[in-house]
């Protein structure tokens, strides 16, 4: 498939997917910010709130907020509730344990701000490479 | 990062998932911070004990852990959990007693000692120049600043994972060229109480960000002062580690400088106080737990008095120094003190015990409590905070 745009950063934690964008613009703290039994974000005044992360491409800048984060990214996959892979603009150790711990692949290093909730990614986390493959503009 | 072979074999998973995750939790760690290798450590601390603090969120990995028959390879303490279990057990919602019991148990079937205490370092001091991965912000700047030993400011999972493999990646405070003095401050303020130690924390904490200093016009500090500086300025900013010299050589001097002078402290002091109210629910002194010599002064101090029965005086340590204190401890008791061992104010639900003002001479605890204990906070001085719950 011909990608719409190449976003290059570093592979966190290794694996590879295709699926659906959904971006923060702001950080997010897992901890009390998503419940891990819905896959909802909770956090009020997020402007992911409400939103549902699972099976997402989770973009957001970076993570913040308690280590115990990290335990709720696990709990997420357990419930089969966890985001496809996540791309950062910058990884912190919150959010890379509990990729690491859940398995779900990882990169950072990306504008994540070139990507739009809806875009359809690909996200090679052995490269480091992020592609948006059809815009979410372009068809709506 | 390099990894040994035997290494790669863990994190390859040869030994099974548990090993093979907490690996690779500090493998890509250790590369997040430019990490050559792992070293190893003799002391692993985990914070995040308290179900208060952490809820239900860490069960489920916890458990997989503690299933998977994987056990700690290094002296292994925890952080308080959220109870002493003769004194508050009795008085707080048995679902919470229950859960917090089950996570006590999740932890003890993975090796760790029951240590339940933020003071790791008065069960087994740490030798000078050891490596450690500590957890619990306040002991992290006590061990590195005042014991000598090396030791990065761990979140709870990644003290885990290091408990559990033996090692730590080389980076951060591990390194001696990074353990070196970014600014100087000269405290011009005289530091008369022991709460003042704590106010110049919070100080700079908010102001250092992760700069290193080098604090001189410290006086003559005691150990306890030291923890109680450390111990506020950890919760308030970034710091892991500080310097503290009365006569310094030109040449030492970092090229930046700042000056704290005592009007700093007084507001410090006053942001830090929400409440002005002359009787508070609960005076709480250990935060950080008591030392055995804080144990001792306090018993000294209140000598025959009573605790009035209007409020509550809690003295928060570990059951380890409870146990070598017997002598004083008892003699606090007998005022109507309660000598509490394994948790503290912050990380228990004083809320559900009808606490809503807190008085206390730690500037940790001030920082903290409005927040974690929806409370009021009186912060002053040992000597007024007991001077407030002791009879006339």
């Amino acid at each position: 498939m011909k990608s719409l745009k190449v976003l290059r950063g570093r592979g966190i934690v290794e694996g590879r997917c295709v699926a659906e964008a959904l971006v923060s613009k702001k950080p997010i703290s897992f901890l009390g910010g998503v419940d891990p039994t819905t896959g909802k974000v909770v956090e009020r005044n997020h402007d992911l709130h409400g939103a549902c992360v699972k099976d997402k491409v989770l973009c957001f800048p970076h993570g913040h907020g308690s280590t115990v984060g990290s335990y709720v990214l696990y709990s997420l996959a357990k419930n089969g509730l966890a985001p496809k892979a996540i791309v950062n603009r910058w990884a912190d150790p919150v959010i890379v344990v509990g990729a690491v711990i859940a398995n779900i692949p990882m990169v950072d290093g990306v504008d994540v701000s070139q990507i739009k909730t809806g875009d359809l990614v690909e996200v090679d986390a052995y490269k480091g490479i992020v592609k948006v493959l059809e815009s979410a503009q372009a068809e709506g | 990062m390099y990894l040994t072979k035997e290494e790669e074999r863990i994190y390859d998973g040869e030994y099974g998932w548990a090993k093979q995750v907490c690996m690779r939790i500090l493998v890509k760690l250790g590369e997040l911070f430019n990490a050559s290798r792992l070293i190893p450590i003799e002391a692993a601390h985990v914070s995040g004990v308290s179900y208060k603090t952490l809820g239900d969120a860490p069960v489920d990995f916890l458990e997989a852990l503690a299933n998977s028959g994987e056990k700690t390879v290094v002296e292994a303490t925890l952080n308080p959990q959220g109870l002493d279990p003769s004194h508050l057990a009795g008085r707080l919602p048995e679902s919470l007693v229950k859960n917090q019991l089950k996570l006590c148990l999740l932890f003890e079937k993975m090796g760790f000692k029951t240590s339940y205490t933020c003071t790791p370092y008065y069960i087994k001091k740490p030798r000078k120049g050891v490596h450690m991965a500590w957890a619990e912000s306040s002991a992290v700047v006590y061990a590195n600043s005042v014991l000598g030993a090396w030791t990065n400011r761990e979140g709870g999972p990644s003290a885990l994972a290091a408990a559990i493999i033996g090692k730590t990646p080389n980076c951060g405070v591990h390194r001696a060229e990074n353990r070196k003095p970014q600014i100087m401050v000269e405290v011009k303020a005289r530091l008369e109480k022991d709460v003042d130690y704590g106010a110049l924390g919070i100080f700079l904490g908010n102001i250092l960000e992760d700069k290193i200093p080098l604090i001189t016009g410290l006086g003559r500090p005691t150990l306890e002062n030291l923890k109680q500086l450390g111990a506020a300025m950890a919760s308030a900013g970034m710091i892991n580690i500080f310097h503290h010299k009365d006569k310094i050589e030109t040449k030492q001097k970092p090229p930046e400088k700042i000056t704290v002078d005592s009007r700093d402290i007084k507001e410090t002091l006053e942001e830090l106080t929400t409440t002005s109210t002359p009787k508070p629910d609960l005076v709480f002194i250990g935060c950080p737990h008591c030392s055995s010599g804080e144990i001792r002064e306090i018993a000294e101090k209140i000598g025959n008095r009573k605790v009035r029965t209007d409020l509550e005086l809690w003295i928060c340590t570990s059951h380890h120094v409870k146990e070598k204190t017997r002598r004083y401890t008892q003699k606090i008791k007998a005022s109507g003190a309660k000598i509490i061992t394994d948790t503290c104010a912050v990380v228990t639900w004083t809320d559900k015990l009808g606490i809503k003002t807190i008085m206390t001479n730690s500037a940790k605890t001030a920082h903290y409590a409005p927040i974690m204990n929806k409370a009021e906070v009186k912060l002053a001085s040992l000597e007024e905070c007991l001077k407030t719950a002791l009879e006339k």
